[in-house]
């Protein structure tokens, strides 16, 4: 065979020239191709931002970790084993970090979610209490500050969660309980136990702890005409409804009230 | 569409470049190549290794894209698909789906080139008859020594009854026997009217069945001549050639020097010696050294 | 001149015969066992599974087998297949029959199309028994999570399994886009698997891309968008709401995208020198 050098007719502009057009050829040909495909056959509200919610929660999915197909749900797990681990070292910052990216990889179980602020809100103050030498030594006032600023990551991690997945009455009453066992902020863990209730399979028990919170708040009357919208409700088989102790607190409301008895609450049954 | 006046093959200053990489080098595998092989006729592609013959081949099947010139089989460019619809082709060392038996295979290539039913049937069992393979035909193709895939790859070649047959080196690692098979097998199908291109290394046997000789050095076309016509440039002599004393005095001669007369032998034939001194000549004109 | 015009029996037949080739490499009978395996053994990950409902768990973790050990057995097959075909020279004696190069590359993209299509039948009627079996073993023990909404819907497991379809069908005609334009095989499968992960990250990109707020980002943005298909959008199909409206149209989508990459693979192979 015989070499044909640079300069002449067959040097290295004509093969560079023909690889380019080659390669541009291609990218013209998708572009245009792809560009009436995604105009004629994708939906518009499947369309990028608008289909956030539904897109994470696909199997198969997730926002940044969807490639990773339905094994997301085994790479979640075994991150949140990995978590358990730096949990019991009490690794503040790896459970941390690792609670977050487990519910990047799988965002759809409540459990990771629940369970992750449940370890930031009361696991994570005791390890900082501890490591600042422990409940004698750290004043309250520094105590309250941990607990505060270890609460306000919790709800943090749980509103996240209803900005990526559909929220449930668990995760509510999560919120709630944090609300008030952590902030002592009662009348937004009363809001929250409502949300819990209004949500699907919400339980008696949230609803009934509202109308509790309210009292606690001093809204006597509200609390009273919320138990009473509530208790027909209630099935009377149903031990978890407790019924009968909502009348009660009915009662004990009208009495409080000085309800006259023409008006007071009839249970029909 | 083989009729008229239009060759066979017909190649017009055929040009074909490789390129080498990014940088600044073509490499010329064939260059300026004009031939034309007649309908009928058996014509040899010769060359030394390197020489373009399998690249002129792929070129006139229209598995390359020549750089510049033209190849037309039967008048039809090499560029279109009905170019190869009267051609069968033995490549180089064939290669086929070691999974199909020698008559799937077989089969396979006569329902792609269009033949169906009894005819594809019948075809079928005809040239793997030809090719002496009817006993081996149901044994997967992954079985066969190196002629019987040979042999395979020429049934397939034949089963739609191509009126053009292209054989690259058909007798590349073949036993002397199946190489005289294939050589009576190339008669045949001259005696049946078909054009037949044959390149090989064995130039013997080519000598024997070739009405033309075509030989290549470089890519270039160095000389293209009926074989009949070829005697006349017979340099070389074997010791049979020579008269009785001087056979005595060249026994002698070997004998003194402890060489046995057998010694001495006809080592090329009167193609080979021609292909050596026209292949070097080109390479002397051409200012490199020897291959 | 008798002319050859497009064959479809050519190409069934070029079809056929890499169908037989394919399902004899050890590659996808050992990709075949090793995904049903997965699939049949799902249940001794139990142990691992913390916030998805069981059956949930089972379903999400056979789909992750299709598309997973799918795309591989796509990818790495393909480029077998073609490169195998050019490295041994059977292309050679192939094309130098009457044979047009499209017929070659769609025989060779059917017949490979064809081994996804049995994966996938295959892997989804396995999982459909699993998740069938475990969820009878629940409903025994008298669980009262199965009938919540959570139970075994072979109609959307067979929507997933359509949908993996299409996009590995995609992702087939994009192989044999970059394997006709590759001049190895390791580069083209490479590529592929690249290809592969930026289609289901496109949408990332375009976020990232988009929030830039530079216009020439945002052209980026688009173009890539356009030459790339989202193969989230099947996943999105498959694991929401699914309806006939949005399988129809990923369809259309999906064929549109894969006929495009063959018409191009066509274009480069019809220039390559074989």
């Amino acid at each position: 065979m015989r070499r044909w050098p640079l300069g002449s007719r067959f040097g290295c502009f004509a093969i560079v020239k023909s690889r380019w057009r080659l390669f541009a050829t291609v990218v013209a040909g998708l572009a245009l191709g792809g560009a009436i495909l995604t105009g004629l056959a994708v939906p518009q509200q499947t369309n990028r931002e608008e289909s956030g919610a539904r897109l994470r929660e696909s199997p198969g999915a997730g926002a940044l970790f969807g490639w990773l197909g339905g094994f997301r749900a085994l790479a979640a797990d075994l991150l949140w084993l990995r978590m358990y681990a730096g949990w019991e070292r009490r690794d503040l910052p790896g459970t941390q970090t690792l609670i977050r990216a487990v519910v990047a990889v799988d965002p759809r179980p409540a459990y990771f979610w629940i369970n992750g602020a449940r370890i930031l809100a009361y696991d994570q103050p005791v390890w900082r209490i501890e490591a600042e030498g422990g409940f004698e030594a750290v004043p309250t006032e520094r105590r309250r500050v941990i607990e505060v600023e270890q609460a306000r990551l919790a709800l943090g991690l749980l509103e996240e969660a209803r900005g990526l997945r559909a929220s449930t009455a668990a995760m509510w009453t999560e919120q709630a309980n944090i609300e008030l066992n952590k902030l002592g902020d009662i009348a937004a863990a009363a809001a929250s136990f409502r949300r819990a209730w209004e949500q699907p399979a919400g339980p008696y028990y949230a609803a009934r702890i509202y109308g509790e919170l309210l009292r606690r708040l001093d809204r006597h009357r509200e609390a009273y005409e919320w138990l009473c919208s509530l208790y027909p409700k209630l099935p009377p088989e149903d031990e978890a409804a407790d019924a009968p102790l909502v009348l009660a607190r009915i009662r004990e409301l009208e009495r409080m009230l000085a309800v006259p008895p023409a008006a007071a609450f009839r249970s029909g049954r | 569409m083989t009729g008229g006046t239009k060759p066979a093959v017909e190649l017009r200053a055929l040009t074909k470049d490789f390129v080498v990489g990014l940088k600044d080098l073509r490499l010329r595998a064939v260059d300026q190549l004009s031939l034309r092989v007649e309908c009928g006729e058996v014509f040899g592609l010769l060359g030394p290794n390197g020489s373009g013959k399998s690249t002129t081949i792929k070129l006139v099947l229209g598995l390359l894209r020549p750089s510049a010139g033209e190849s037309e089989i039967f008048g039809v460019s090499s560029s279109r698909v009905e170019a190869r619809a009267q051609v069968g082709y033995l490549p180089e060392s064939p290669n086929f789906q070691r999974f199909l038996s020698g008559r799937e295979l077989v089969a396979f290539y006569g329902r792609i080139c269009g033949l169906a039913g009894a005819r594809l049937k019948s075809r079928v069992e005809q040239v793997l008859g030809w090719a002496g393979l009817t006993e081996a035909a149901d044994r997967r193709v992954g079985t066969y020594s190196k002629g019987m895939l040979q042999r395979v790859g020429l049934a397939q070649a034949l089963v739609h009854d191509p009126q053009l047959v292209i054989l690259d080196e058909p007798t590349a690692g073949v036993d002397p026997l199946g190489a005289a098979a294939m050589a009576d097998l190339i008669r045949q199908l001259k005696a049946q009217g078909k054009t037949v291109v044959i390149t090989s290394h064995l130039l013997a046997q080519v000598e024997d069945v070739c009405d033309r000789v075509a030989i290549l050095d470089r890519g270039r076309l160095l000389l293209c001549a009926e074989v009949a016509s070829l005697g006349n440039r017979a340099v070389a002599s074997s010791p049979e050639s020579l008269d009785e004393n001087d056979r005595a005095e060249l026994a002698r001669w070997l004998s003194a020097r402890g060489k046995s007369p057998g010694a001495v032998v006809a080592a090329q034939s009167r193609l080979d010696r021609i292909f050596i001194d026209e292949v070097r000549k080109n390479r002397s004109d051409s200012g490199s050294g020897p291959a | 001149m008798t002319t050859v015009p497009f064959s479809l029996t050519r190409v069934g037949l070029i079809a056929a015969v890499t169908l037989r080739e394919a399902v004899r490499q050890k590659l996808v009978a050992g990709l075949a066992l090793i995904a049903c395996g997965f699939v049949l053994g799902v249940r001794a990950l139990r142990d691992f599974n913390f916030g998805t409902p069981e059956l949930k768990f089972i379903a999400d973790f056979g789909d992750g087998v299709i598309a997973g050990f799918g795309a591989v057995l796509t990818i790495v097959l393909l480029a077998q297949l073609f490169f195998g075909e050019l490295e041994s020279r059977t292309a050679l004696t192939l094309l130098a029959k009457p044979v047009w190069r499209s017929e070659f590359l769609l025989g060779k993209f059917c017949g490979v199309v064809a081994v996804v299509v049995v994966f996938c039948v295959l892997l989804t009627a396995t999982l459909s028994v699993v998740l069938w079996q475990r969820e009878s073993a629940l409903r025994v023990e008298g669980f009262a999570a199965v009938p919540a909404g959570v139970g075994f819907d072979p109609g959307a497991l067979w929507v997933a399994a359509w949908m993996h379809i299409v996009r590995l069908t995609v992702l087939a005609a994009g192989m044999m886009l970059v394997a006709c334009i590759a001049q190895t095989q390791l580069y083209a499968i490479i590529v592929g698997f690249s290809g592969f992960v930026g289609c289901h990250l496109q949408h990332v990109a375009q976020g990232v891309y988009s929030r830039a707020g530079s216009s020439a980002m945002a052209w980026i943005a688009t173009l890539i968008g356009w030459m790339f298909p989202d193969f989230h959008l099947f996943t999105l199909e498959a694991g929401g709401a699914w309806t006939f409206e949005g399988v129809a149209r990923l369809t259309v989508y999906g064929a549109g995208y894969a006929a495009l990459a063959l018409g191009l693979a066509v274009w480069v192979f019809r220039h390559r020198e074989i």
